[in-house]
């Protein structure tokens, strides 16, 4: 469902400043060093991501503005331990560095981000990325955490050392960034640099021991290590309370989105629809106006209500990543992940597949094993997307009263929503099963997890990760969701027939050409108890899930007999409760989205299993559909 | 608890008694108090680091796995006479996470099982031993 997965050219700076001749500056780090926290400082709003042409790295490029220096492009390399070409992140690292990615521009500085909690560790990445003879800044972070508790870093001598600057910053406080401006302003000359001859590339071990004699000859003590996150890791992975906790997390995390997003959608709903009551005088009658205002516009604004219910959560999703909640909450899934043959590893792609399975697919390429990566790969389209969350939220709240238990906290809506999760949870992990005992056996590659500290999520970048998500979302309306509005409009106008008075006018919506396509399919679905404008949503929504919400209100819109009622209630007017959980439990399973089927056509470099998948997951949503359609039927019909 | 034990690093003391408790510090100045790592009675051998017990360190001796995960896991701290101590089980008993080089790492079992661990000596002092070093590398650091 995204645009996150093409690659955009990105537009050098047009004017360099005159002072320097630097125009691209590489942001190097390993995971969990703060360096995210510093793109987001050094970049602000000014920020792309896109994929590293050809492989299927994360590439986060900006323009520097957050020190004054727009007329630089920092480029953000993926968070890596080593420069060891064992895993595609680092080999893109390395050529990126080099010079030798194509697409990218050769580096003309390095700023490379250490966390100085755990300093002694972060400097074996620091060893083979001074070795290549760049100009490299290399920055502390978290030095005024490292110093509150009893840590010291002399790093003038630190400097001497490594033959390059040494600055200590916070990025979250953004203390000592004045640096950086200092170090590019100074890299007027290139040759001025001396490359560093480093003694030890490669072996780990002896870069384990050069980092050990450097951080004792400058002096470096570590700070006292902090009990807080200990105890609270007492609780939140205690026997009993850590998995209880985990549940009431998530729970709590849907009822909030319900019961706080759902008078949100339904206040923005209201607006974008009085803003097309406002145009409406403005637009002749006739044709144009109802193409725009029954066409598309009420087809985006379909769509557009549920911004801000996924919004809110994708905002719980932020909390929780950058808290590090989100490692423990791995750990404690792993026996669960273990049992289905799928690497522990497998679970944070997972996760991130609640949110989008494009990106959580590129994720997968931290599984080191083929056959583990590529049933991780798909399994992942059944984790429920946020594009399901349109369709689900339509329709629960068209057919599910809401009925509150355990005095009101929890909602019987809420529970069709988690059942709805719990369901593409399920259909996941039992894939997964059948894979790995079958076609994609394999012996068990390590799970091997960093439980971060606990931190506490920044405004700043939890608001930089909405306005990002937002605007993914909106652009997504703005394309796919418009054209697929504007096409259904006028194919359900058509053809035009004449009336006896001479005048022009569009058919009976059963006898337009869309009508006809419904009703030519509607024998293969009726069993599911869909009528034929469902299965024109269907069809659309094979582009992206969340077409089918518009499609329905561009459908109902255009049907004089329905056109009056608010969507809900149309839907009502046309669909059984047997058929609407039927619907559900079809998007649950279903593989409708084009965005990663193209994904997993590059991921796996064949046509062959995205197909397999999508067959598969198709056959499996009429079956479940079929069975919840005549179950409901037999018990309430 | 097992898990407050946890919070401090233990080491090995041959023969001890309760009594032998006391305040250490590291080379990098933190502090541990030494417990008995052995039982008053009897030996407990360790070889392997999936035998430790929460609370429990030994010193790393080598890592028989697979190049690629051994890199990485010595990248994470898991290097040679590293002190590596069991911080806590997962909730459902497995994975473990360890604590090495200031970090906490979550290992499954038969990846533990594949780490060679000894005893942390007390006349050895584990973070000592890391710091011979070699003229060659010295020199060339210049």
């Amino acid at each position: 469902m995204n645009a996150c997965c093409d690659t955009p050219a990105f537009a050098p700076p047009v004017a360099p400043s005159a002072a320097s001749i630097l125009k691209t500056v590489v942001l190097i780090g390993p995971p969990n060093s703060g360096k995210s926290t510093v793109f987001n400082r050094l970049t602000g709003l000014r920020q792309k991501v896109a994929n590293f042409p050809g492989v299927t790295v994360e590439q986060r490029m900006g323009l520097m503005a957050g020190v004054g220096r727009d007329d630089l492009t920092l480029i953000d390399l993926p968070g890596i331990y080593s420069l060891d070409p064992y895993s595609e992140d680092a080999r893109v690292s390395i050529n990126v560095l080099r010079g030798k990615m194509p697409g990218t521009p050769k580096p003309d500085a390095v700023l490379i981000v250490l966390d100085s909690l755990h300093l002694t560790r972060q400097l074996m990445l620091a060893a083979p990325v001074l070795a290549l003879g760049l100009p490299t800044l290399v920055l502390l972070n978290m030095s005024d955490l490292m110093e509150a508790r009893g840590g010291h870093i002399d790093s003038l001598k630190l400097a001497r050392e490594l033959g390059a600057p040494v600055a200590q910053i916070s990025a979250v406080h953004g203390t000592g960034f004045d640096a950086i401006p200092l170090f590019l302003n100074q890299q007027t000359d290139r040759s001025s640099t001396r490359p560093f001859v480093l003694p030890i590339v490669g072996n780990a071990a002896s870069a384990h021991s050069w980092a050990e004699q450097v951080s004792s000859r400058t002096g470096y003590r570590p700070p006292l290590s902090v009990e807080g996150t200990r105890k609270i890791d007492d609780i939140l992975l205690h026997r009993i309370w850590g998995p209880l906790l985990f549940l009431v997390v998530v729970v709590g995390v849907f009822e909030v989105v319900f019961s706080i997003g759902q008078p949100l959608s339904d206040g923005f709903g209201d607006i974008l629809a009085r803003m097309g009551s406002l145009v409406r005088p403005l637009l002749p009658a006739g044709w144009i106006q109802s193409l725009i205002l029954d066409g598309a516009w009420k087809g985006i604004c379909s769509v557009l209500v549920f911004l801000p219910q996924i919004l809110l959560l994708f905002l719980f999703i932020g909390i929780l990543e950058d808290s590090g909640y989100l490692a423990r909450a791995a750990l404690i899934a792993d026996r669960v992940m273990r049992t289905t043959g799928l690497n522990g590893k497998a679970f944070i792609p997972l996760l991130s597949a609640y949110a989008c399975a494009v990106p959580a697919i590129m994720a997968t390429r931290t599984i080191e094993n083929r056959r583990d990566r590529l049933a991780t790969i798909l399994v992942t389209p059944f984790m429920t997307c946020s594009a399901r969350l349109p369709v689900y939220m339509l329709l629960i709240a068209a057919f599910i009263p809401n009925i509150a238990f355990l005095h009101g906290f929890l909602g019987l809506r809420t529970i069709v929503m988690l059942g709805l999760y719990l369901a593409g949870f399920i259909g996941a992990m039992t894939t997964a099963w059948l894979l790995k005992s079958s076609i994609l056996k394999s012996s068990e590659t390590p799970f091997i997890l960093e439980l971060p500290q606990y931190r506490m999520p920044t405004l700043h970048s939890l608001a930089l990760r909405l306005i990002d998500r937002a605007r993914i979302f909106l652009r997504q309306a703005g394309t796919i969701i418009l054209c697929v509005t504007l096409a259904l409009w006028v194919l359900a106008h058509l053809p035009v027939i004449q009336l006896p008075g001479g005048a022009w006018t569009a058919p009976e919506l059963a006898d337009s050409v869309i009508g006809r396509l419904g009703h030519f399919i509607e024998p293969a679905i009726a069993p599911l108890g869909f009528n034929w404008k469902i299965g024109i949503g269907l069809l659309s929504s094979v582009l992206a899930r969340e077409v089918m919400v518009s499609t329905m209100g561009t459908l109902y819109g255009a049907d004089p007999a329905t056109q009056a009622m608010h969507l809900q209630t149309a839907l009502h007017h046309d669909m059984t409760l047997g058929g609407a959980l039927a619907l559900m439990i079809f998007f649950a399973f279903a593989m409708q989205c084009t965005s990663t089927m193209a994904v997993v056509r590059r991921e796996t470099n064949s046509w062959k299993w995205p197909a397999v998948q999508f067959l598969y997951m198709l056959v499996l949503a009429w079956v479940a559909a079929f069975v919840v359609n005549h179950v409901v039927m037999a018990i309430w019909g | 608890m097992s898990v407050r034990r946890a919070n401090k690093i233990a080491i090995a003391v041959c023969g001890s008694s309760p009594s032998s408790r006391i305040l250490k510090y590291d080379h990098s100045g933190r502090s541990f108090r030494i417990l008995p790592f052995r039982q008053p009675m009897g030996v407990r051998r360790v070889s392997v680091l999936s035998e430790l017990k929460v609370g429990e360190s030994a010193v790393l001796v080598a890592l028989d796995l697979p190049d690629s995960v051994q890199n990485h896991l010595m990248h994470m701290g898991f290097v040679p006479n590293a002190l590596v101590t069991a911080l806590r089980r997962a909730p459902a008993g497995d994975p473990t996470v360890y604590f090495v080089d200031g970090m906490e790492i979550a290992l499954r079992h038969e990846t533990a099982e594949a780490i060679r661990v000894r005893e942390p000596q007390i006349d050895v002092a584990p973070a000592e031993s890391e710091y011979q070093e070699s003229p060659e590398l010295l020199e060339a650091a210049r």
